[in-house]
């Protein structure tokens, strides 16, 4: 596995594309989450009445134990730049042949595949401390002393990687399906955006309530509901979001059984 | 003993068949030349055997064994076009073959770039190499860490004359050092030149195989003359065995069956009939009129 890694390290440290979609992550992270931060904190800390009561309708999501949810959610919208990363990963090695020349020089199928795999963790991995540092930044700026179960949503920060892991490996899957980067991203933002939106409510009207919520990508973007003010707009949905997330959690896995296991067997199948 | 077993190797693009069942062996130390016109399945069958295509049946083993990505591992391949990371050097992507292949070493990179003629170079990146440089790099990847089995799929593509010489002379040095080169290539000429043996392919159907002497005679051809063209071409329709006399620029052509051809009764004949030849020899087909010949071109 070093020897996979080792080789995939090789590939990408002189690489300047990776270098600057990489940089793009690593700030978009804590430019959405600060950016939605300060927009809270000024229109906020005005005395005028409407400011006042604007915190009475929030409260303060990016206050400790909140913040975690709000920052995931928020983090949640910004995949599409790791997505493009990963999509990358595997529609160069498309454009330049590399992926069959790894292959002639004695590499497995499943060994090429494996170092992918190893890609997508590590870049999900980046995500997740990107997303736990910005969070944990924000809520102890935040958070005063007097606040009791500071880390009771802790686990958002697992809820958030298995979100993260599963839509890049959906990313990952269509690169590999369609071998061109901006066609792969187009298709990729176009499916979770409009596609699986409105399949969603087809679903929704037509099969069943619950339906849309078993979609690739709505699976997993479930485990991250919206932040709790949301909630005083609709308690009732709001409730409901938080007491499906551990069916989500099983519905995500086996999509991502799903996908790897496609990714396997397509390129088992593939002439390179 | 043979390096690559070849049986019976079939594979179908959609309605096109690409191959046809083609078999044979490539002999340890041989340098194997695969000809066919284009579209023949040379490139097919080469992807097969180093695992970038999946056969539709048959199947191939090198040394013995069935194929593996650790055999792999011990052959230099060049297939098709060279494939490299664009962005990276020639030492960069060197180093990838090594850390993949475990073939050659941080000197050995140095060394087959020196080789090819590519060590000044050696710091820019692939994308600013010129088409021949690209091949050259590509010969570099597949001679590092001097497997003992190259498999080169066009080697010539691309280099000046002088590097196909360069090439053509490498390949000559391996033979003799006992490496077993399995080549496809167009140039007809080169091929007789430096290899030992050659299956022709067309339209995905193996034509022949085996020695180049066994593959360039399929027939024996004496060249004559004398100074009276006409009594002699008269004369040699009668000599015994021939199959047939035709004149060919300033010599006549007397074909036999292969291997029975004997040039001294040939000129003991004309002797006896009055004639004294001014010319005799055995003639030895090019491999590019044989090569023609099998695949109708």
């Amino acid at each position: 596995m070093l020897q996979l890694l080792r080789t995939e390290w090789l590939k990408l440290k002189n690489y300047p594309g990776f270098w600057w979609l990489m940089g793009m992550t690593v700030l978009s992270y804590p430019g959405i989450n600060g950016m939605f931060y300060f927009v809270f904190k000024t229109e906020t800390s005005n005395a005028k009445q409407a400011a006042q009561l604007l915190k009475m309708l929030l409260g303060n999501p990016f206050e400790f134990p909140e913040v975690f949810r709000t920052a995931a959610f928020l983090s949640s919208c910004f995949v599409t730049v790791p997505a493009l990363l990963v999509i990358m990963l595997i529609t160069n090695e498309y454009t330049y042949k590399t992926n069959r020349q790894n292959v002639i020089d004695g590499w497995s199928r499943n060994q090429f595949l494996i170092a992918k795999f190893f890609n997508v963790v590590i870049i999900s991995l980046i995500v997740i401390a990107l997303y736990a540092i910005v969070t944990f930044s924000i809520g102890f700026i935040n958070t005063g002393a007097d606040v009791k179960n500071k880390f009771q949503l802790v686990h958002y920060i697992g809820l958030f990687g298995l979100q993260t892991f599963a839509q890049l490996s959906f990313a990952f899957l269509l690169g590999l399906l369609i071998k061109r980067a901006f066609i792969a991203l187009g298709v990729f933002i176009f499916y979770k955006i409009p596609v699986e939106n409105i399949s969603g409510e087809l679903l929704k009207k037509y099969v069943h309530p619950e339906a849309g919520r078993f979609l690739p990508t709505e699976s997993s973007d479930l485990l991250t509901p919206v932040p709790a003010f949301f909630g005083r707009l609709d308690q009732k949905v709001y409730d409901h979001s938080l007491s499906i997330i551990n069916e989500q959690i099983f519905i995500t896995l086996a999509y991502l059984l799903i996908f790897w296991g496609l990714v396997f067997w397509i390129y088992k199948k593939r002439d390179l | 003993m043979s390096i690559l077993q070849v049986q019976d190797l079939k594979k179908t693009y959609g309605k096109i068949q690409a191959l046809k069942g083609v078999s044979f062996d490539v002999p340890e130390g041989s340098v194997f030349g695969i000809l066919g016109p284009n579209g023949s399945g040379k490139t097919t069958m080469l992807s097969i055997i180093l695992d970038v295509l999946n056969a539709d049946s048959g199947n191939y083993s090198w040394f013995g064994k069935p194929a593996s990505p650790d055999l792999r591992k011990h052959i230099g391949s060049l297939l098709e076009t060279p494939n490299f990371y664009h962005y990276l050097s020639a030492v960069n992507n060197l180093k990838i073959t090594n850390s993949i292949s475990g073939r050659g070493d941080v000197a050995a990179i140095d060394a087959v770039l020196q080789k090819v003629k590519l060590y000044e170079r050696r710091k820019s990146r692939f994308s600013t190499y010129s088409l021949g440089m690209k091949q050259r790099l590509a010969i570099a990847a597949a001679l590092l860490g001097d497997p003992k089995i190259l498999v080169l799929d066009e080697p010539t593509n691309g280099l000046d004359p002088v590097g196909i010489m360069e090439i053509r002379e490498l390949i000559i040095e391996l033979s003799k050092k006992g490496h077993t080169i399995i080549m496809a290539s167009h140039l007809l000429d080169e091929v007789e030149k430096v290899c030992t043996h050659v299956a022709i392919l067309k339209t995905g159907t193996l034509v022949t195989s085996g020695s180049v002497d066994e593959v360039l005679i399929d027939e024996d051809v004496v060249e004559v003359s004398a100074s009276d063209m006409q009594q002699l071409q008269s004369l040699l329709l009668t000599i015994p065995g021939q199959t047939k006399v035709h004149m060919a620029e300033q010599t006549l052509h007397v074909h036999f069956p292969k291997g029975t051809a004997k040039p001294e009764e040939v000129n003991q004949f004309c002797f006896n009939n009055g004639i004294t030849l001014q010319q005799l020899s055995i003639k030895k087909k090019r491999l590019e009129e044989r090569f023609f010949e099998l695949t109708n071109n």
